[in-house]
């Protein structure tokens, strides 16, 4: 808070100094060619994806933003600090943006990292509308690299977003091709016995999911920068060179598991903030997360990046290459996720006593059992002859905890015990997980939270109402939140979908267990059966949209309106003057 | 499980004697280069001030004469515990796993050093407690020295091997005059 505050003086002492930048944006329909498909799209400068937009921390921006379409637009910053009317959600933060009409956005940047911004109206976003935002610090950056490429990814459906609403509503598992079939039940029935199969799925229509629901839009192709997998978008390096990778998902609905065979990626930057930095071999990307990666390619050849969806029903693919033209093998895609009784943990009302005879075999449970769930009983095997010389009285502070047992046995504590989804690099190596994200230098000091607030994420998939706490945005209260105040927001996922939860003003302190270390994000990514706890520190006036960034999630309810009530007297927000004409979000 | 075969592991790695053992198998760059040996503080013909802060060094390069001893007065100013350690890229690389291993049991936690654990007898005579002449582990407002004497030419940096700093990009140059 206190170098904001720095900045805001210094803007009123030296007005004179302050960069200021003007950008033009026209919002247009254009036409999107994956590769597979071309159809007509929604983007930005006559392009989809838009423009890189690059701002410098400390500016003042200026963005001049042309509605040529025939319907009312948006533009919503995604992860900027910024006042509530420039924040872009019509009906929260302004009416909109009218066909034919120039709005002016106009904030300071007061942050540095990778960030993107979309369309908060419709389907808009999915239909293309959405462009990337890279804000260099005004210092210098905490690691070193020789050239850097923005990596956005998107999952570009054939249908539009109206049609895929519709379709979704009137069939939920239209866009679901991985359901089991009857054939898969007589295999299950053989190997598991008939009577464990009829009480698995008795167990999942009681639950009104489908087993393989772990992504339920499919049939898109994965673009990375706009391309297609065959179009194979490329970015050009020296041998030796350090390159820093800006992922990006920008998909309406899916969630990446990412990989450069040949090369190890150290993450440096989640969600824009600088992380101490992680080596892994993969990481997965939920939907409106932002990861920096840098990497070492020392060879002259191509490398692949290799961009999987969590349900393995498609991929994104680019290349890194020391020429145009040079390319690397495709992996293939692994065997889809199938989701298990531990990802259903977490519903209500499941009836427990008619699981008795489940078949756990199936649960994936032995080799991603972590320590602490460990059964010490079992290793009473195990050979301490030969630890005769350890002075066992120094290691009270051991942490057993945090051991690795050897990397592949490590499971991810963010995924329930046994999740179908729960993922594995395809090399046997380091698999990023929320738990290592710890923030670089942490912007708030760690406090005890004021009050805690719990918002259970909730469903009906047969039905496609996606709500919290039951309640779809329509029919809810907003959430009232006091300026000063740090709330710790409690989710409890009782679906079997993954949620990418996003509060919109002010930061997600994701709670890691790394106390003042623990890192701070815009996008919070909750697994099925889990509970995940993040702190917010009340210092942004006015109203803001807290939501599901799956867009049909968001669309059919899965939303809140934001209250932060009190502040200072200059920045009072004047909420009332936001007319409710603009309102869909 | 697997607990007793990670304290065999831990046993049987050495945190000493890396510099030469390491160096004694370099060549992966075909220069044959060492990094030089440890030097005696009277040879030193200067002093060269490093400061380490999250996740840089500065400066970033330096230059010495093969054969020359310098003495390094090593400041560590930022909030992480950081290394300062002279070898070739190979022994930086070898280097990483022992300190991935001191992550991974604790020794070092962010921006604090175990000391416990660090001095902790891991049977045969090794413990983890990070003494190699070329290099130093340093929590936030420490400073040591490390006097370092280079031998000839070669492919040799400086850098901080703590996992992930080194690939973020915490590393300096040493060219030779």
């Amino acid at each position: 808070m206190k170098p904001r505050f720095l900045t805001g003086l210094l803007s009123l002492l030296m007005p004179a100094m302050v960069l200021a930048g003007e950008y033009d944006l026209t919002v247009d329909r254009v036409k999107i060619d994956t590769g597979d498909f071309v159809k007509e799209g929604i983007g930005y400068n006559g392009a989809s994806p838009g423009p890189v937009m690059r701002f410098k921390e400390g500016e003042t921006v200026k963005i001049n933003v042309t509605n040529n379409l025939d319907e009312m637009t948006s533009i919503h910053w995604h992860g900027l600090i910024l006042p509530f009317n420039q924040d872009g959600v019509p009906g929260i933060s302004f009416p909109g943006i009218k066909p034919g009409e120039t709005f002016t956005y106009e904030f300071p940047i007061q942050q540095a990292g990778t960030y993107w911004f979309h369309s908060h109206s419709g389907f808009q976003e999915p239909d293309g509308a959405y462009g990337a935002i890279v804000i260099e610090p005004e210092g210098r950056e905490p690691f070193r690299y020789d050239r850097e490429f923005v990596v956005q990814l998107t999952d570009k459906h054939p249908h539009s977003g109206d049609r895929i609403m519709r379709n979704l509503k009137m069939m939920p598992d239209y866009y679901n091709r991985e359901q089991q079939t009857v054939g898969e039940f007589f295999s299950d029935a053989s190997k598991n016995g008939l009577m464990n199969t009829v009480r698995d799925r008795m167990a999942w229509g009681d639950m009104r999911m489908m087993k393989a629901d772990v992504e339920d839009l499919q049939g898109f192709t994965g673009l990375i920068n706009g391309k297609g997998p065959d179009q194979n978008w490329t970015g050009l390096f020296e041998p030796g060179e350090r390159i820093r990778l800006r992922f990006i998902n920008s998909s309406a609905m899916t969630y990446f598991d990412i990989r450069i065979p040949g090369l190890d990626m150290t993450v440096v930057q989640a969600d824009g903030n600088n992380v101490q930095p992680v080596n892994v071999d993969e990481f997965r990307i939920g939907v409106a997360e932002t990861y920096d990666v840098i990497v070492h390619p020392k060879d002259e050849q191509a490398y692949t990046i290799f961009a999987e969806s969590m349900g393995r029903s498609g991929y994104a693919r680019a290349t890194l290459a020391p020429e145009e033209g040079m390319e690397a093998a495709v992996p293939q895609l692994r065997d889809p996720a199938r989701l298990t009784m531990a990802d259903m943990s977490g519903m209500p009302g499941m009836d427990h006593g008619s699981m008795a005879g489940m078949d756990h075999g199936g649960m994936d449970m032995g080799s991603s059992e972590d320590m602490s769930g460990m059964d010490h009983s079992s290793m009473e095997g195990m050979d301490h002859s030969n630890m005769d010389s350890m002075d066992h009285s120094n290691m009270e502070g051991m942490d057993h905890g945090s051991m690795t047992m050897g990397k592949e046995d490590k499971s991810d504590p963010f995924y329930a015990k046994g999740s179908g989804l729960m993922p594995k690099a395809a090399n046997g190596g380091k698999f990023l997980s929320y738990a290592d994200l710890k923030a670089q230098d942490p912007l708030y000091e760690d406090r005890e939270p004021t009050r805690e607030i719990e918002l259970r994420l909730t469903g009906n998939m047969e039905r496609y109402t996606w709500s919290i706490n039951g309640v779809k945005y329509e029919d809810a209260d907003p959430i009232r939140l006091k300026y000063g105040e740090r709330v710790r927001f409690k989710f409890v996922n009782e679906t079997m979908m993954t949620h990418p939860m996003h509060l919109h003003g002010m930061w997600s302190i994701l709670d890691v267990g790394a106390g003042q270390w623990n890192p701070i994000k815009h996008t919070v990514s909750v697994n099925p059966g889990t509970t995940v706890y993040m702190e917010t520190e009340v210092d942004a006036p006015g109203q803001w949209a807290f939501h599901c960034h799956l867009s049909y999630h968001a669309a059919a309810g899965m939303f809140r309106k934001v209250i932060v009530e009190g502040g200072p007297d200059s920045t009072q927000a004047k909420t009332d003057a936001i007319a409710e004409d603009g309102g869909e979000v | 499980m697997n607990a007793s075969k990670l304290f065999v592991a831990g046993m049987a790695l050495s945190m000493s004697a890396t510099a030469f053992a390491a160096g004694a198998h370099d060549g992966g760059h075909g220069h044959g280069a060492t990094s030089g040996e440890p030097g005696k503080a009277s040879e030193a013909s200067r002093t060269v001030t490093v400061e380490m802060y999250d996740n840089y060094y500065e400066p970033e390069e330096i230059s010495v004469k093969p054969g020359e001893t310098v003495r390094f007065v090593v400041e560590n100013k930022g909030n992480l515990v950081h290394e300062f350690s002279v070898g070739t890229p190979d022994m930086h690389e070898a280097h990483q796993e022992e300190m991935m291993m001191m992550v991974e049991h604790g020794v070092i936690q962010g921006g604090k050093l175990n000391h416990d654990m660090m001095n902790m007898d891991m049977g045969n005579g090794h413990s983890m407690k990070h003494d190699d002449p070329n290099s130093v582990l340093l929590e936030p407002g420490q400073s040591k020295e490390v006097v370092w004497k280079f031998s000839d030419k070669g492919n040799i940096e400086f850098a901080c091997n703590v996992p992930g700093h080194y690939q973020a990009g915490m590393y300096g140059e040493v060219n030779f005059e």
